[in-house]
């Protein structure tokens, strides 16, 4: 049994270690001049310099693209919450013969491939002249939000206890009044975990940005994937710093989504 | 609760109405594209009605993006699940609640990620010459080039690797957490007839949680298809056709090479009706 208790520690640790270790290297990299990112040999010890950060965020590209996300993926996530929440909740609380579809139907959305999507969507965009606009993007952006959000929800509303709510009812609250006063405050830690997770989706979101843009609506995530595709002199110390400038944001939410899974699995053992 | 409430209707009509004009609409004009012959570069078109999806089958290309599609979900559907359930179960047996706490925290990071990120992050880390990744083998080689992304036979590993990364260790904290809801009594039941700390986890924990795993592996299954970005900014389909999937070829006919959109839909089309027959059969068995 011992030994079999080191080596299965020992394995743990070494994926813990890889799990972050690439992301810390990122960063490290973001903080070198090119001479000590193209060594042979690994570099641990090296002047440090902003030169690549402050580049990055010199860039009218990059805060175009910053502005973009920003601006894409945070309106889509709002609507994603004024339709998305009060509609699960309905599902989940008002239970008739179709709550059973509507679930399959929100889950199937998830089954059509972007590429399927994307490609009618320029189309359309194209002849209503939104090619390349953020409105467009937006619009598409909450079909992810809504069928996300609503999908996450329904099982949060389900696990708010129902005498809480029949208690309101007993007091005089009305159907609306029990869902902005009691439902919506009881389950708000598992919908905030909830409404983080489609903000990270949509944040994440690559192809449809690719094909719905050209120039005007790009998002961080395009333009950081054009910094690698300048010819043969590759900006290394350049594109380590805007990896890690995309992947802060999302990073952010990593407390939040970490006490959703626990919220999660904690009401399926009760 | 009271029965007569105008609140399902006013809460659930107007988001599924948008849901399905959102959905629909795509959906059926992909199929309207598929069936005419249009292309970017011009906006005259005509019916060709299923002339793009006959040329299809005898693409070369496309066959080898279907084979390559099916290689890359069946690589990553797997690969995923054995680490999950491996560093799950390592998780579950040697790790003090502390530690537990703290690897779950490091094992989400690489899933919040942007694709984009860290299909970055391993591409630096693949480099031949100056790779992280590389390294120990230069190091063991004495400078030997190994260069895992131009080679036709280990390009496809080489991606598939960062999105096990990812998937793989996000999914070992949801194994651990399910084994956490576990009833201790079959658990304790076993050992006290001896059984093994393995025999324990493949007899008696993982069949309990068949359900739960099935629906995982569902979801992986999903989430494989979305590899586009993963591929796009590690290879773009190379070397060769190697690392091509559906979306990938789709994406270079109808906008990179050619310009043909109409043939670009059609694939994404015949893409569209294999999943959601797929998974809607698979759905309705997992719920059954």
């Amino acid at each position: 049994m011992r030994p079999g208790r080191i080596i299965a520690k020992a394995v743990l640790a070494f994926a813990g270690f890889l799990a972050v270790f690439p992301l810390l290297w990122t960063a490290l990299n973001s903080l070198k001049n090119s001479v000590d990112i193209i060594t042979r040999v690994p570099r641990l010890v090296f002047t440090p310099t902003l030169a690549n950060i402050s580049y990055i965020l010199g860039r009218d590209s990059v805060i175009t693209g910053l502005y973009n996300s920003v601006v894409a993926c945070g309106t889509a996530v709002l609507i994603g919450v004024v339709l998305g929440l009060p509609a699960a909740y309905a599902v989940a609380r008002y239970p008739n013969r179709w709550a059973g579809d509507i679930q399959f139907f929100v889950l199937s959305l998830r089954f059509l491939p972007p590429v399927a999507v994307a490609i009618p969507l320029m189309v359309i965009w194209l002849q209503l002249g939104l090619y390349d606009t953020l409105p467009a993007l937006i619009v598409t952006y909450s079909l992810l939000t809504i069928s996300v959000i609503m999908w996450l929800a329904i099982p949060a509303f389900q696990a708010v206890p129902k005498e809480i709510e029949e208690a309101a009812f007993v007091d005089g609250y009305g159907a609306y009044a029990v869902f902005w006063r009691i439902a919506l405050p009881v389950a708000a830690r598992s919908l905030i975990g909830a409404v983080a997770f489609s903000f990270v989706l949509v944040w994440n979101e690559f192809l449809i940005a690719l094909m719905l843009s050209s120039s005007n609506a790009k998002t961080l995530p395009i333009v950081a994937s054009e910094l690698s595709q300048q010819g043969m002199n590759v900006p290394w110390g350049i594109l380590n710093a805007s990896v890690v400038l995309l992947s802060l944001p999302p990073l952010l939410f990593l407390g939040v989504l970490s006490g959703f899974l626990n919220s999660v699995f904690r009401q399926k053992k009760t | 609760m009271p029965r007569r409430s105008s609140l399902p209707v006013t809460f659930v009509v107007p988001t599924l109405v948008i849901l399905l004009i959102l959905s629909m609409v795509p959906t059926l004009y992909a199929i309207i594209i598929a069936l005419q012959n249009r292309e970017l570069s011009s906006t005259a078109y005509s019916w060709v009605w299923f002339s793009n999806f006959v040329d299809l089958f005898s693409d070369r290309r496309f066959l080898n993006a279907v084979w390559v599609s099916v290689k890359w979900e069946v690589v990553t559907v797997v690969a995923t699940m054995v680490v999950a359930i491996g560093l799950g179960v390592l998780m579950f047996e040697v790790a003090s609640p502390r530690l537990r706490n703290l690897y779950c925290l490091l094992f989400i990071i690489p899933v919040l990620l942007p694709r984009v990120s860290a299909a970055f992050v391993w591409k630096f880390a693949y480099h031949p010459l100056y790779g992280i990744a590389t390294y120990p083998y230069r190091l063991l080689t004495g400078g030997l080039i190994f260069d895992p992304l131009s080679k036709p036979s280990t390009a496809l590993f080489a991606v598939a690797s960062v999105d096990v990364w990812q998937w793989g260790l996000f999914f070992a904290v949801i194994v651990l957490k399910l084994l956490e809801t576990l009833p201790p009594q079959p658990i304790e039941a076993a050992r006290l007839d001896h059984a093994r700390r393995w025999q324990i986890h493949a007899y008696v924990t993982l069949p309990m949680l068949k359900a739960p795993l099935i629906s995982l592996m569902f979801v992986k299954m999903i989430e494989s298809l979305r590899s586009f970005d993963l591929i796009y900014v590690m290879t773009r389909g190379g070397p060769g056709v190697a690392t091509e999937t559906l979306d990938m070829y789709a994406f270079s006919q109808g906008f990179i090479e050619s310009g043909k959109v109409s043939y670009a839909s059609a694939m994404a089309v015949l893409m569209m009706i294999a999943t959601v027959i797929t998974f809607t059969m698979l759905w309705k068995r997992v719920q059954a």
